[in-house]
């Protein structure tokens, strides 16, 4: 088996939280405030609920089998065969959403910083440091997410903070958006911009156990939960829900336009440090997890010898959408909006097949544990 | 006639061959071990190989002559009981009369008693020699007479004669030469099996002097010297305790160097000492000198940039190290100790910062932080500035920066890498040169990055502030090492910073982050309270009061991890019972 490491509570916590709040700083805010207008930021709080509604359901599903993460579970309650292709299922998503994260990076990127650097040299430098990253494995990406946590946030809080002269609190108005119909339909499949969640199933063995799981996975949910709620209100506030909804990164643009006075402006550069590690991790986590998901079905021990393949098949699958219409019509819509059909409905299948046929963890699993 | 016969063989030989005259050059044979030994030594091996072959009964008649004592020789197992074995060996060994050092003095003791004394020139204290081992033995003849039954005299001796302050009995040959070679003296008694080895060093050694890199405004002066004694005593008398546990192992094949490990025992963790043991003996090298070598025999991960072993010329600071539970490690020959296990921001630190109130130290400290930064950052930042991002430089500094720029007919990374360069150049003269003609360098300097560069157009005045702030950074670095981490670095995020602005060096930190937090001391990650998340540190960036400091740092695992109570103030609580009481009179 595939050796890990281990690492606390607070570093999962900090490794999920910056995976899913990343989002933040790309298409994400924009896309909201588009659906659901004014009621966006409230919107990504039902998101947050029925997150945590399935989170809740998967823990079941690794309570019954304590010590044994996501993929074994697959093999156990689906037999082998079966088990191999949900596997897959997961690790083909992950690589298609380490690749799609990346293009949508670059895309920003050379929208608003390096527009006459060629896509190919962003790419190798970025994919160069994810290559790294997965080389030295799960721990690594754990230590720069907890090293990085704190900058990236206070950092994200600075520009929303700094950024209040532009805001207009009468712009939240109206408050019900498009309706409530619309508001709930939305957020319960925007659920899918939180389902990084389901990560922490596969490399369970590495944290402590299921109880630790739900403590991270909820916490997780719940921070980076407040953390779009609160980019999402000052962007509607800062730019109203008609202009924010037609930029490409919102929360760059709120860093673009704070002035306070002719030496104090223009400093969105500065906050393009903690945007690039966002992503780095980001992309980073994907794509080791690609991996390791790949290592665990086939009980592969060591992982290193697959990175060249799968940093190929990313950077494949970074090449594939023409522009960002084409990424931000399919990459962006099957990331955020529909991905939780495969990531939290196959969980939930397997957990219903198990009561139905009444699997659980032996008693090995538990002595595993132990 | 002759003349003329000399002058024609002078004008052909100007214009015929002449077949040039082999002139013989040095040059240094490849030689096998086998070809270095002596012919007598060859001839002996083949006798022996002889005698091997044939083994014939021994007749009656001779047997006799086989059973005369003949005394054993000395070889590298065992000392012999003939005082001309043991002589030979020792010269044999020493390669002596070819090597001048040893020297060896017999003498007689009590008038019947052949002995000798042997020590190296130059490493011994000749009074101690005179006064105290050959006066003792030769004047002492009453003495020994009275007690001479005894077959091996040296026993008595040892207890009676001797007036040493350290003597004692060595009976392995592998012991013994170690001890010739450190500088103590062996006396030898015919007759006996053992030597007496006694402590005479007498080298010549510093004195201990003011601290060179780490010196300090406050605190104490002093500095490690090369004497590994005088070392161990330093920090010996800042921590009076008798746990204070100094072990001694001797590294290297060929020169064997004397490392002594310090540690306090019930404090330190003792698989740290056993790990530190266990690395220093495994060292399977010639030559280990001095602890820059052995750290890199040492330390875990050998391909890291950074140093993951403190190193230390200060004695108040090993010692504050080793009261935290680490261990010091020290080598003679080496005015430095170095403590492990380590985390980055333990090198940050300086003793200076504990000797300060705890505001100040917590500014100071602060300082440092933001010193590293520049000095790593700052040359890379601006590139990446004036090439990517002009956008965020202000309007006014940019015009400012612009104009000044205008006659410079260099791009700016051209310009970033020549002054670095040329800085680099005065450091690393700077301490090459020779002291006598060491001012010059100053002037050299200023013209290099001062107002002549600027004057010829060649680099901008706004470049050559931001190299200086840069080299100010560097030298506010407090651990040499990590001062030249930041100054290899420091080159990557220049070279990012051109290529792909602020993005190349985004992936820069990043890479570094991710080099940094993976590296281990000792088994204790590098970037220890941050990532991984330990308890929290109240020593770190910023400095509590030193009378909160109630842990030990939680990495090391020390077996006591409080250092100091709770109330460590505890004259605070207490209610003071003073002799007089006060009078409103008094105010």
């Amino acid at each position: 088996m595939i050796k890990e490491g281990k690492f606390g509570t607070a570093e999962a916590t900090y490794l999920i939280t910056l995976v899913i709040a990343s989002k933040t700083f790309y298409t994400s805010i924009r896309v909201m405030i588009k659906n659901t207008g004014t009621a966006a930021w409230y919107m990504t709080l039902v998101s947050c609920l029925v997150s945590i509604i399935f989170f809740l359901l998967i823990s079941l599903v690794m309570k019954r089998f304590p010590g044994k993460n996501l993929v074994d579970i697959f093999q156990l309650v689906t037999g082998r065969f079966f088990g191999k292709i949900l596997t897959l299922v997961f690790s083909a998503y992950y690589v298609y959403y380490a690749g799609s994260s990346l293009r949508e990076f670059l895309e920003m990127i050379k929208a608003y910083n390096l527009p006459y650097t060629p896509p190919s040299l962003i790419i190798f430098a970025f994919m160069a440091v994810v290559i790294i990253l997965a080389y030295i494995g799960l721990e690594s990406i754990a230590r720069l997410a907890s090293v990085s946590f704190y900058p990236i946030f206070i950092g994200i809080a600075l520009i929303l903070f700094l950024a209040y002269p532009y805001y207009n609190v009468r712009a939240i108005f109206p408050i019900g958006g498009y309706g409530i119909e619309e508001t709930i339909k939305s957020g319960f499949f925007r659920s899918s911009a939180y389902d990084e969640v389901i990560i922490l199933a596969f490399i369970i063995n590495s944290i402590d156990g299921v109880k630790t799981f739900k403590k991270v996975g909820i916490y997780s949910i719940l921070i980076s939960g407040v953390a779009v709620v609160f980019t999402c209100l000052c962007n509607i506030m800062a730019f109203d829900y008609t202009m924010a909804s037609e930029n490409v990164s919102d929360l760059f643009q709120l860093a673009r336009v704070i002035y306070f006075s002719r030496f104090f402006q223009r400093i969105e550069s500065i906050f393009l440090f903690i945007w690039i590690i966002a992503s780095l991790i980001t992309v980073g986590l994907a794509f080791y997890i690609a991996i390791s998901i790949f290592c665990k079905a086939f009980k592969i021990s060591n992982h290193r010898p697959l990175i060249l393949q799968f940093a190929f098949l990313t950077f494949m699958v970074t090449l594939l959408p023409e522009g960002l219409i084409e990424l931000a019509k399919i990459n962006i819509v099957v990331m955020r909006e529909y991905s939780m059909i495969i990531i939290y409905g196959i969980p939930i299948l397997v957990l219903i097949i198990s009561v139905i046929f009444g699997k659980r963890g032996d008693r090995q699993c538990l002595k595993s544990v132990k | 006639m002759s003349k003329k016969k000399g002058f024609i063989k002078t004008l052909f030989s100007y214009i015929t061959y002449k077949e040039k005259k082999p002139v013989k050059q040095f040059y240094i044979p490849e030689t096998d071990n086998e070809d270095t030994k002596t012919e007598q030594e060859k001839n002996n091996t083949v006798k022996s190989q002889k005698n091997r072959r044939i083994k014939r009964p021994v007749p009656v008649s001779e047997s006799s002559k086989e059973n005369k004592p003949e005394y054993e020789k000395a070889d590298d197992e065992k000392i012999s009981i003939s005082i001309e074995e043991n002589i030979k060996y020792i010269k044999h060994k020493f390669n002596s009369p070819a090597n001048k050092d040893i020297v060896i003095r017999e003498l007689t003791v009590a008038k019947k008693y052949k002995a000798f004394i042997a020590y190296i020139d130059g490493m011994v204290d000749r009074i101690t020699i005179n006064n105290f081992i050959l006066r003792a033995l030769m004047v002492n003849d009453v003495k020994i007479d009275e007690d001479s039954d005894d077959k091996c005299m040296l026993d008595f001796i040892l207890s009676n004669i001797l007036q040493t302050n350290q003597a004692k009995k060595v009976d392995n040959p592998d012991e013994f030469m170690y001890e010739i070679l450190s500088g103590n003296t062996l006396l030898y008694v015919d007759g006996c099996d053992f030597y007496i080895s006694n402590e005479t060093k007498g080298f010549d050694k510093r004195g201990v002097e003011k601290p060179l890199i780490e010196g300090v405004v406050l605190g104490s002066q002093e500095a490690f010297n090369e004497n590994l004694r005088t070392n161990v005593t330093l920090i010996r008398k800042l921590i009076k305790n008798n746990n204070l546990t100094t072990e001694f192992i001797k590294v290297g094949n060929v020169n064997k160097q004397l490392c002594a490990v310090m540690s306090i025992k019930g404090l330190t963790n003792p698989a740290i000492v056993e790990e530190v043991k266990r690395r220093l003996k495994n060292i399977k090298s010639d030559m280990v000198l001095g602890d820059g070598i052995l750290e890199q025999f040492i330390e875990d991960n050998p391909y890291s940039i950074v140093p993951t072993i403190l190193s230390t010329e200060r004695p108040d600071r090993a010692a504050s190290h080793i009261l935290e539970g680490k261990v010091a490690i020290l080598v003679e020959g080496a005015p430095f100790a170095k403590i492990v296990p380590v985390t980055l921001p333990a090198l940050m630190h300086s003793p200076e910062d504990s000797y300060m109130r705890w505001p100040y130290g917590t500014l100071i400290r602060i300082i440092r932080f933001i010193a590293a930064f520049i000095a790593t950052l700052l040359p890379g930042l601006y590139v990446a500035i004036t090439n990517f991002h002009q956008e965020m430089i202000p309007t006014e500094l940019l015009i400012a920066i612009a104009k000044a720029k205008e006659n410079v007919p260099f791009p700016t990374i051209v310009e970033v890498v020549l002054m670095e360069l040329s800085f680099e150049l005065i450091r690393e003269a700077g301490i090459r040169i020779p002291g006598i003609i060491g001012n010059t360098l100053g002037i050299i300097g200023a013209l290099i990055l001062g107002q002549a560069a600027v004057q010829a157009n060649i680099v901008s005045p706004v470049l050559i502030i931001v190299v200086s702030v840069t080299g100010l950074g560097n030298f506010a670095i407090p651990n040499y090492s990590l001062a030249l981490a930041a100054r290899v670095s420091r080159f990557c995020f220049i070279i990012l910073g051109a290529l792909l602005g602020f993005y190349g060096i985004s992936i820069g930190i990043a890479l570094f982050a991710i080099l940094i937090t993976n590296i281990k001391s000792f088994g204790v990650p590098f970037f220890a309270p941050i990532a991984p998340k330990t308890k929290e540190s109240s020593d770190l960036f910023f400095k509590k009061p030193t009378w909160q400091q109630m842990y030990r740092p939680d990495y090391v695992n020390a077996l006591k991890q409080k250092r100091q109570a709770k109330i460590s103030r505890q004259w605070t609580e207490e209610e003071p019972k003073y002799s007089y009481e006060r009078d409103e009179e008094d105010d």
